[in-house]
């Protein structure tokens, strides 16, 4: 009974995903899609939820459907606006190089998931799949955390989550590049004020727990970033001129920190004789935490630099 | 007790679906946006009862951030509505 139910609404939310995906992607207007793409965001969290991997769900939940909505609104606005929302606006005429490459970019994805649905029929139960999640749970007591993801992440690869923060200060230089941030929207009405008002300590504060808990539980420093993140994004949509971004020499510290402390890390464990971030086991939960409360001042730092789009102006400059 | 947290889960599901119609048929900006913010609410409120269905606690973790992002998207809508004079 229970069982039927379940792939009943297994069904449903798969329908639903695929159809708003498509939707999103068929739009002629590029606000309508937004909309429908934060609407395929959230459902794909539950998708993830329902898959018993609440850790994917979680960085979807926070990036993908809240942080990249507001992106994605806040490019918009940048750019003029053509057609007015309208359920019949006209279609665009496409030149036949912007067909040749939208089947381009269809054969493509049609060929990754013909590879990964033949990568799926390959992986026999047992094998690779059981034998990496057995080889995590034999050393996870060494890891100096519990959750399986965080240990992985923050331990066993943490070359490649190193990496991976390299990548988003380079993305953050681009985006400085572009040159000074716009000056702050006009200030908000009085709901959204009073919704600032508890919106902004409520993210801060998930954030922490978030962080925290990542360490036992599902949760970690992108998760815990992308709220704090959040919070700034908030203030900035209220009108905000300080939403909580340092300035100057003291920003460029906060978005290097993730990749800094990860170095600082490894080179001090590298002069005490042991491998690059190669952690003592009886150190390991505190320098865990150290290099994801700075990786988590870094993605927040990074995220509110790109919602902002561009470089924040200093403070003598302001007028 | 499990059953009847299936049935509202298949429920909400069914709610959710009616969302959807309106987020494609619109018309305008703000119906699509309402409409997504009602199937964030309904995904939240079907995670909470993942949460029990599954033996899932983190679930409610998930639900706990999907709620508060959910509500920056569509702050993020209305400063875009103000600023551009629209609707």
């Amino acid at each position: 009974m229970n069982a039927t139910m379940l792939l009943i609404f297994d069904a449903l939310l798969l329908a639903s995903i695929i159809g708003l995906a498509w939707a999103a992607l068929a739009s002629a207007d590029a606000r309508r899609s937004v909309i429908l793409f934060i609407a395929f965001g959230l459902l794909l969290a539950v998708a993830w939820g329902r898959l018993l991997a609440p850790d994917v769900a979680l960085a979807e939940a926070a990036i993908g459907a809240g942080l990249t909505g507001a992106l994605l609104l806040a490019a918009l606005q940048w750019q003029p606006r053509k057609t007015a929302d309208t359920t019949n606006s006209e279609q665009p005429t496409h030149t036949l190089l912007e067909t040749g490459f939208r089947w381009l970019v269809t054969l493509l994805c049609a060929a990754l998931a013909g590879m990964l649905a033949w990568s799926l029929t390959q992986i026999d139960a047992g094998t690779a799949k059981d034998a990496l999640a057995n080889a995590v749970a034999a050393n996870i007591d060494a890891s100096g955390v519990s959750n399986p993801v965080t240990a992985v992440l923050l331990n066993f690869r943490a070359y490649d989550t190193l990496l991976e923060l390299a990548v988003l200060l380079t993305a953050v230089l681009g985006i400085f590049a572009l040159g000074p941030a716009q000056a702050g929207y006009r200030i908000a009405g009085p709901v959204f004020t009073s919704l600032t008002r508890w919106l902004t300590p409520l993210l801060i504060l998930t954030a922490g727990y978030l962080l925290w808990v990542g360490a036992h539980a599902p949760g970690g420093a992108f998760q815990a970033g992308a709220t704090l993140a959040a919070a700034g994004v908030v203030l900035r949509l209220a009108g905000r001129d300080q939403i909580g971004l340092p300035r100057g020499n003291a920003l460029r510290i906060a978005l290097g920190a993730g990749v800094g402390m990860f170095l600082l890390v490894g080179l001090a464990l590298f002069a005490l004789g042991r491998p690059f971030l190669g952690y003592p086991p009886a150190w390991a939960g505190a320098l865990i935490l150290l290099i994801e409360t700075a990786a988590m001042l870094a993605i927040a730092a990074t995220l509110v630099s790109a919602f902002i789009g561009g470089q924040p102006t200093e403070e003598k400059t302001r007028c | 007790m499990t059953e009847l947290l299936a049935i509202v889960t298949l429920g909400l599901m069914f709610s959710l679906f009616l969302g959807l119609l309106r987020i494609l048929r619109g018309p305008g900006a703000g119906n699509r946006m309402l409409a997504a913010q009602l199937i964030g609410t309904t995904g939240v409120a079907m995670l909470l009862l993942l949460s029990l269905l599954l033996d899932q606690y983190a679930l409610i973790d998930v639900a706990l951030i999907l709620a508060l992002l959910a509500a920056v998207a569509a702050a993020a809508f209305t400063g875009q509505q103000r600023e551009s004079g629209h609707d």
